[in-house]
């Protein structure tokens, strides 16, 4: 009981951290996991972001089933996931009303329409912090180069899945 | 405002088509929130039409400002936009249980599995992939919200506080804003 308590705080505060994409909450949930509640030994995290990483769905979602489930079987995977997702949830439903009232105050517009340009940072970022994780060599970084430019290029047609399951049978040929 | 727009929205998609819709996404796409909602781009705003590129942009762009994961965040205000109260449940749901359904399996049955070369090769092809995925989606949001020069130079100040500085994102996101506030007054989205 008192795991599943601490289990779900560690999570909802990686759930309030998660900020600016994956690669930057990698860090946090460490320090939760391994340094402040010794649940993990820090191989088993690396295992798990490896894992994490190489999965569908978000890192810290990932991470929260992974961990709960290790500490407190199936119940532990289905506490540290709600707790992960419960603030995103639950900032949205508090900010919502302030939104809908500031909506046309044009101080509130303007930021939020400069806000697009902090946003885009964060993408950027993003960008290079997960190219940085997984791009090791030239060949690699001429495939993600290809993926791109075909992305853009057939925006309209090409469902971007496509492009990732294709990328993976070529990854299947040439590793 | 935003539950009439729901309402106009309720015929053209039902709620298990909202479910199926993000079900999908999760199951199938690596990488995170912002991998994702290029997905999410791809199948509400060029197949389906349920929304233009402006709203889907700010919707993302508030989905990252704002603290939380941006799968979730981006499945919240989607799901409202769609269908209200209901879709926010159907979506998240939706964007949530891939992950969980998965790692689950793998934590239980396929670990062993899991360091065979040619699921390792493979998720390894995919992973590069949605590296072009994130650079597709900062393309397009470059072409939405870089309109001058000036743009790109306060931009390039976030990625540089961000990069260089290491500081926190919600550093960057703060100064820019507040250095794009004080220095394009017209900026439109």
């Amino acid at each position: 009981m008192e795991s599943l308590l601490s289990l779900f705080i560690s999570f909802m505060i990686i759930g309030i951290g998660a900020y600016g994409g994956g690669m930057v909450t990698i860090p946090l949930i460490q320090h939760e996991i391994v340094v402040k509640n010794n649940w993990l030994l820090l191989d088993e995290m690396a295992e798990i972001f490896a894992i994490a990483q190489m999965t569908p769905g978000p890192i810290a979602i990932n991470s929260a089933t992974f961990t709960g489930f290790r500490i407190a079987g199936i119940l532990g995977a289905i506490v540290a996931t709600l707790a992960v997702i419960l603030p995103s949830i639950s900032i949205f439903t508090l900010l919502t009303p302030i939104i809908t009232r500031y909506k046309e105050n044009k101080h509130f517009c303007r930021l939020r329409n400069n806000m697009q340009l902090g946003v885009l940072s964060l993408i950027f970022f993003a960008v290079w912090s997960y190219g940085s994780a997984v791009i090791k060599g030239f060949s690699d970084l001429v495939i993600a180069i290809i993926a791109f430019l075909f992305l853009v290029y057939f925006e309209k047609k090409l469902h971007p899945i496509v492009v990732i399951l294709t990328c993976g049978v070529i990854g299947l040929i040439i590793f | 405002m935003q539950y009439e727009e729901a309402e106009k929205n309720k015929q053209d998609i039902s709620l298990l088509e909202i479910f199926w819709i993000f079900f999908r996404i999760g199951m199938f796409t690596l990488g995170g929130g912002l991998a994702m909602s290029m997905v999410m781009r791809h199948e509400l705003v060029n197949k389906r039409q349920l929304l233009d590129d402006d709203d889907f942009c700010s919707i993302v762009a508030m989905a990252t400002a704002v603290p939380g994961l941006i799968a979730v965040n981006v499945g919240y205000l989607l799901g409202r936009r769609l269908r209200g109260w209901k879709g926010i449940i159907l979506s998240v749901l939706g964007v949530v249980l891939p992950s969980f359904f998965i790692i689950l399996l793998i934590v239980s049955l396929l670990l062993p599995y899991f360091y065979n070369p040619m699921v390792v090769n493979f998720l390894r092809g995919c992973a590069i992939a949605v590296v072009g995925q994130l650079a597709f989606a900062s393309y397009i949001f470059s072409k939405r919200s870089l309109r001058k020069w000036s743009h790109l130079a306060v931009c390039a100040l976030g990625v540089l506080i961000l990069v260089v500085f290491k500081f926190h994102p919600i550093f960057a996101l703060i100064v820019v804003s507040l250095v794009g506030y004080w220095l394009f007054p017209e900026k439109k989205v």
